[in-house]
């Protein structure tokens, strides 16, 4: 039996239905419901989500890829050239330094004229303390030329070129300069050696030395001006028996560290050459 | 090699001689660049100029050294005769040959310096220079040979490339 209700009882009943499931899904009675079939449909599409967004990336990552693999070869360009920008400051401020220590050398010692030389090279012997510089007979240096540094004596100028020089350094074995002690003004000897240490030797035995001390060229024999300063005493050896006293000394100028020198060309060496009497000669 | 070759390589080899390697020392020895790269040379059976490289490579030294002239060419003459002594009596060349020789080579070169500078009146004591210049010279001049020998090894090859 086919029962047919009119038209508009069955809106009226759908409408029912409706307000009524309206009204107790408002009073809370789906709620748990809802919760087990939610739950389920949240975790599929998150992981869903999920999966697009990998994909989605992976295909828009290759491009991204190549944007950041240019710029980072750029970054990288432009940080090779700020270390060597870097690199090249840090030297020219260190050139800077050294010459503005030799300027304020030459401002306080205005009675020479210098020229200013870079250091080239050393001998290749390990027996000599020599070095080599880029300035020669071109620029005015002679033979016998003192050399000093911004602390104070480094050597003397032993061979030139046109345009290089030779600088035996008062480490040298072979050197030897005429120095007085301050402030006792002992005259003394200070002579060089292989290890590239310096000894004051010649002191006499009653002169009041003392570790401290200053050493200045005496200007004695004429191979040097007076009055350059050379080191200072660290120790002293005297022997009750003996004639003089010795010293070691510290130089004031690093040596190990040269690269910067002055030569003062308005000194001229003392040759006693012609004064020496030859052997055989009354 | 030519001996016109001989003249830009080794006034290269010396400049970095005089400009690097004397900078570097180990308490007061430095390496001998020059002296390793004339025996690692000599050491070479095709090689047939070593005199002359010898030679060359001392006389560029001797223009850079305050030594008197002609100390390190006389040196480096005889660290490359007994190279080339060793050389053709050895029919299997070694490494350890290239130590030898540059072992013997440095101490000729000290001994003629040490002789000329005591006999210029140079107030120098045996034991100072043998503990604090030979010693530190010869450690320094092994240390370097090993890549200097490889490396001249490798340039002949190109030069001279074996069936």
């Amino acid at each position: 039996m086919n029962i047919r209700f009119p038209k508009s009882l069955r809106i009226i009943a759908l409408s029912l239905v409706a307000i009524g499931i309206l009204a107790l899904a408002l009073s809370g009675v789906f709620t748990s419901f809802s919760r087990w079939v939610v739950l389920p449909l949240t975790s599929i599409q998150t992981w869903v989500s999920l999966q697009y967004q990998g994909v989605e990336n992976f295909v828009s990552a290759s491009q991204d890829v190549r944007e950041i693999r240019q710029q980072n070869t750029e970054l990288e360009a432009d940080n090779a050239r700020m270390q060597a920008q870097i690199v090249e400051l840090q030297q020219q401020l260190i050139e800077f330094e050294i010459l503005s220590a030799l300027l304020e050398f030459a401002r306080a010692n205005p009675e020479h004229q210098y020229i200013g030389a870079s250091v080239i090279g050393r001998d290749p012997s390990p027996f000599l303390n020599y070095i080599i510089i880029n300035r020669g007979s071109d620029d005015g240096l002679r033979r016998g030329m003192p050399v000093v540094t911004q602390n104070g004596l480094a050597g003397r100028v032993v061979q030139v070129t046109a345009t290089g020089a030779r600088v035996s350094l008062i480490t040298d074995p072979v050197t030897r300069i005429n120095v007085r002690v301050e402030p006792s003004r002992s005259a003394a000897v200070l002579t060089g050696s292989i290890t590239g240490d310096i000894t004051l030797e010649q002191i006499p035995q009653d002169d009041d030395v003392n570790p401290g001390n200053l050493i200045l060229t005496s200007g004695l024999g004429g191979n040097y001006p007076a009055n350059i300063i050379v080191g200072q005493i660290t120790s002293v050896r005297s022997r009750e028996n003996a004639l003089f006293q010795s010293a070691s000394v510290q130089p004031v100028t690093d040596f190990s560290d040269l690269s910067i020198v002055l030569v003062i060309i308005n000194f001229e060496p003392v040759d006693f050459t012609p004064l020496i009497p030859e052997s055989g000669t009354p | 090699m030519s001996v016109i070759l001989s003249i830009p390589t080794l006034g290269l080899i010396a400049i970095l001689q005089s400009a690097v390697v004397s900078r570097l020392p180990l308490n007061r020895g430095i390496a001998d660049l020059v002296l390793v790269v004339l025996v690692a040379i000599a050491l070479q059976k095709t090689i047939t100029t070593s005199w002359q490289w010898s030679i060359v490579g001392g006389l560029f030294m001797d223009f850079f050294s305050g030594l008197p002239f002609g100390i390190f060419t006389v040196s480096y003459l005889l660290a490359t005769g007994l190279a080339l002594f060793i050389r053709d009596r050895i029919w299997r060349f070694s490494f350890l040959l290239q130590l030898l020789v540059v072992f013997f080579g440095t101490i000729f070169s000290h001994a003629l310096s040490f002789i000329v500078l005591f006999l210029q009146g140079t107030d120098i004591s045996l034991g100072t220079v043998l503990q604090l210049v030979t010693l530190p010279s010869v450690i320094l001049n092994f240390m370097i040979s090993l890549p200097i020998f490889i490396l001249i090894q490798d340039i002949l090859e190109q030069i001279n490339p074996q069936e």
